[in-house]
């Protein structure tokens, strides 16, 4: 048989797994219930947890943009780790506040958590909006990465819009019928999958391509001086471009709402230990960079089409692999894609419901709700394969450009938590002043002044606006503040009655 | 320990920790040699700094009053 019928078997089988997985961890749960649907029942433990946290990161991104990034970049492409290691820290001392003020509100979304505390339908508009927007470009990253595995391992026989249809569809199906269990407990069977293909794979191609680790980098600093470095002469980095990336990437982590919203749906002592054992993370990462790494100077930048086609093109065209491995890799590489894909998909839905037609429609019933959830996720699917097919730019930047602007929501997330005197008007204002200025400097190509992360230009503007609107109009209702900012898990916090009225009728 | 004063503390460790991965402290890192394990010094500086973290963060976990 030849390599491409062994990789597409093995891909094939791999695909009917996460399938399987993924709807028989829905079964026989109340198909009605919005908890079960939204929080999995708001009962998730250790393991789940931290693979469905850890999915966000082990993404395409990292599978197939990590070994791009050190092949094309060099040096920056430690911002990979640091920002993984770090981003998650926070959560430590926010979960548990989030988590109390979620059970009180009964809330499972971002923008039910902004609605809360700011009470302003438009805010939820317009958070809700950038964050179906956000999720659709990263969403399409995933797909694209799926979609290349597939053609770059069958040699072309598999096209792209059915490597996309193909897996993305399994994704979508499990997500509408078993919800954030499906979710969870596929992300647990890729998550492991992908950490030992990473290994596996990535030592075996230093060691073919290079005696040693050592050789490798002691060549590369020898025929291009810089490359290993950040901001001196032949790396591709200043320092200021490579804080700021890692800043903007760190702020932006929790601000996404398929993470930030994990806060509801796990124990706080969970999520505690989940960020314990969340920068192992960023050790798994290193094969995949060392991969990249092996790639320069053996492959020249004109042999593939994006730097993020590295590690395909190392294994189907520069090593002399068996088919098995390209399989591994493609499920790899497809596990790492599907268990970011879902999570973000199942959140779109919530983010949406809750910021457009709860908005709008205001009272609608429990069941209802979920079934209008459930199109969501098909809907939202829909459109993000459009983009996937009909779109198309370099991963990376596609990534970071959805960054750029959900690291905009931290000042109101803080806000909400830690300050009495934040206003809803100044919230909004900063939001879109950051919004627009992120946008003006990615679409543009016009550099910020000092080489600045375009996100991080948008985030001081953004501050800037909010704390001097907050002065200037009048403090929110008493009782809501306190509502958020004095938030705990105490019986008496969660047992007292003083919310002025509820969130939403 | 109060809660609060957990929080100090847990904020104050894991800034100090964070901040010889980015400039300007990682300037003094941001070179290939010398080798270590065979990975160029800044590969090696960046990857250090993690494991520091994840030891600190056992060791923060330990105290923390609310666990």
């Amino acid at each position: 048989m030849a390599n491409w019928q062994v990789a597409l078997g093995i891909m094939s089988a791999y695909l009917v797994i996460a399938m399987a997985i993924g709807i028989l961890a829905g079964r026989g749960r109340d198909k009605a219930s919005l908890s079960e649907f939204a929080t999995a029942g708001r009962g998730l433990g250790l393991i789940v947890m931290w693979f469905l946290m850890g999915g966000a990161v082990f993404s395409a991104f990292s599978f197939l943009g990590a070994p791009g990034w050190a092949f094309a970049q060099g040096a920056p492409a430690f911002y990979i780790l640091t920002y993984t290691a770090f981003a998650i820290l926070p959560w430590y001392i926010l979960a548990p506040k989030i988590n109390a003020i979620g059970k009180k509100h009964n809330l499972y979304s971002l923008v039910g958590f902004f609605f809360g505390r700011y009470r302003m339908k438009s805010l939820s508009v317009l958070v809700g909006a950038i964050a179906v927007f956000a999720f659709i470009q990263y969403l399409a990253t995933q797909m694209t990465g799926m979609a290349i595995i597939f053609n770059v391992m069958t040699e072309g026989r598999v096209p792209i819009w059915l490597g996309a249809l193909a897996a993305y569809g399994i994704v979508v199906v499990y997500v509408a019928t078993g919800g954030l269990r499906a979710a969870a407990w596929s992300d647990v069977f890729q998550g492991a999958l992908m950490i030992i293909i990473a290994w596996t794979v990535g030592l075996t191609i230093v060691f073919q391509l290079h005696d040693s680790p050592a050789q490798m980098f002691e060549g590369i600093a020898r025929d291009n001086p810089g490359f290993l470095q950040i901001g001196v002469e032949g790396s591709n980095m200043s320092p200021m471009a490579y804080v700021t990336v890692i800043l903007v990437s760190i702020i932006g982590f929790i601000m996404w709402p398929h993470l930030f919203s994990k806060s509801y749906v796990t124990e706080p002592r969970t999520a505690k230990k989940t960020v314990l054992a969340y920068p192992l993370f960023a050790l798994f990462l290193i094969p995949l960079l060392l991969a990249g790494f092996a790639a320069v100077g053996v492959v020249q930048a004109g042999d593939v089409d994006t730097p993020d086609n590295i590690l395909p093109y190392l294994i189907t065209t520069v090593m002399n692999l068996p088919g098995w491995l390209y399989g591994l890799v493609g499920a790899g590489a497809l596990a790492a894609a599907m268990s970011s894909a879902d999570a973000i998909t199942h959140s779109a839905s919530l983010e949406f419901h809750d910021g457009v037609v709860k908005t709008i429609k205001g009272d609608i019933p429990e069941a209802t709700t979920v079934t209008i959830m459930r199109v969501l996720v098909v809907v939202i699917g829909a459109l993000a394969y459009c983009v996937t097919i009909f779109g198309g730019q370099g991963l990376v930047a596609l990534l970071l450009g959805a960054y750029g602007s959900i690291v905009q929501f931290a000042p109101g997330v803080y806000g909400a938590l830690y300050w009495r005197r934040v206003t809803p008007v100044a919230i909004i204002s900063g939001l879109i002043v950051g919004t627009v200025l992120n946008y003006f400097f990615q679409l543009s190509g016009i550099v910020v002044p000092f080489d600045i992360h375009p996100g991080i230009a948008g985030l001081a503007a953004n501050i800037l606006v909010v704390v001097a609107v907050s002065y200037a109009t009048k403090p929110q209702e008493k009782a809501i503040v306190d509502s958020y900012v004095d938030a705990s898990l105490d019986s008496s916090y969660l047992a007292t009655e003083s919310e002025p009225e509820p969130a939403y009728r | 320990m109060t809660k609060q004063r957990f929080q100090k503390v847990f904020i104050v460790v894991m800034v100090l920790i964070f901040l010889p991965t980015i400039f300007p402290i990682f300037g003094l890192a941001n070179r290939v040699e010398p080798l270590v394990l065979g990975f160029p010094f800044a590969f090696f500086w960046v990857v250090l700094w993690i494991v520091i973290a994840f030891s600190a963060l056992l060791v923060l976990y330990y105290f923390d009053p609310e666990k």
